[in-house]
């Protein structure tokens, strides 16, 4: 037997604007992930990631009709407004994100030093570039969320972003060579 | 592609699959009750616009069928027309008090707590069922007013736009 194919995103978005709860729920639960874990990587905090799913998932609850397929895909759609959502958090938390630590855990290690790899376990690896994706500056950091965490192509980057194709290749070029800057300088202060 | 690049292109796959995929269960449960509640004050909201025209309706169905018989023989007994009393209500800024002449029916109803406000299109002959005298060949023609409603949704009185 067949099964009924299930709803495309804009469906869902026409039923949503009709106050239809289960398509509500159907579209939460296909595109929460991807909301999550954009709020948590551009974050670092489980509570603020919380609070900006919710966030978004409001917005779509008021305004699900403004959505308009010409202008993007469903998940720049809601990675723009979480976008929002997170530079605000960040813009309230500024004092209190660290930018740079020196004296902290390395952000990162020289491949090839096996030695010194070998002292870390891979949850610590993943912790210390974790912070040092955190210690990017938000321009560079949502590059890196978007296209190397989320797995976005540059287009839809882009989108999300408002700017050139171009914009996104460069900053994430430079984004990269900062990553590996800190991790040189960090296996410098290990030495 | 370096060796750095290519570390650091391992690390980010590996830190894209680290940690929570999906927001706690509690962010569902929050937003579900956000929905129900929207819904239910749109509902109201539809309930209360519907049931508030719906009161106008009654409302002056009720005294254009009462009036003719309180004021028509006083219309016709004597020429001087007394003005219906009026009725001061404070305007929702609170700043400036709005005079509405009273329905005949008003002062049987509670005092007005919680005042609303339409604007409507009466027929002239409504006129002359609240106590004022027309010109009878205009009696079709209509007239802007505004009515008062009580916090039960009753009209209370009336001012004319023109």
């Amino acid at each position: 037997m067949l099964e009924s194919p299930s709803p495309s995103d804009h469906d869902l978005l026409r039923l949503i604007a009709n106050r239809d709860e289960s398509a509500f729920l159907t579209f939460y639960r296909r595109h929460q992930g991807l909301v999550y874990r954009f709020a948590l990587q551009m974050s670092g905090k489980t509570e603020h990631a919380e609070e900006v799913t919710q966030d978004v998932f409001m917005v779509v609850m008021g305004s699900a009709k403004q959505y308009d397929p010409a202008r993007g895909s469903v998940a720049a759609y809601l990675i723009g407004i979480a976008r929002n959502f997170v530079l605000r958090s960040l813009e309230r938390d500024r004092p209190y994100v660290v930018l740079d630590d020196p004296d902290g855990e390395p952000a990162w290690r020289l491949a090839g030093e096996q030695d010194a790899l070998d002292d870390l376990t891979r949850q610590e690896r993943i912790e210390s570039l974790k912070k040092a994706v955190l210690a990017l500056p938000p321009a560079y950091r949502e590059v890196v969320v978007l296209c190397d965490l989320q797995e976005l192509d540059y287009a839809e980057a882009a989108n999300v972003l408002g700017c050139a194709i171009g914009t996104i290749r460069s900053r994430l070029h430079r984004a990269r060579a900062l990553l590996i800057e800190k991790m040189r300088t960090n296996e410098r202060c290990v030495v | 592609m370096n060796e750095n690049d290519q570390e650091l292109l391992e690390g980010l796959r590996s830190l894209a699959n680290d940690g929570p995929r999906e927001a706690p269960a509690r962010v569902e449960e929050r937003l579900v009750n956000e929905f129900r509640r929207r819904a239910r004050v749109r509902r109201n909201t539809i309930w209360a616009s519907g049931g508030a025209v719906a009161a106008i309706a009654a409302s002056l169905a009720v005294m254009m069928w009462l009036a003719p018989r309180q004021y028509a023989p006083a219309r016709e007994q004597t020429a001087v027309v007394e003005l219906p009393p009026m009725i001061e209500v404070p305007s929702p800024s609170g700043e400036i008090a709005m005079n509405f002449y009273a329905l005949p029916e008003a002062s049987e109803l509670p005092p007005v707590e919680n005042a609303t406000v339409v604007r409507v299109e009466l027929p002239m002959s409504t006129l002359r069922s609240i106590g004022f005298q027309i010109n009878e060949e205009r009696a079709n023609e209509a007239v802007e007013a505004d009515v008062l409603l009580g916090q039960d949704g009753l009209a209370r009185g009336v001012r004319f736009v023109e």
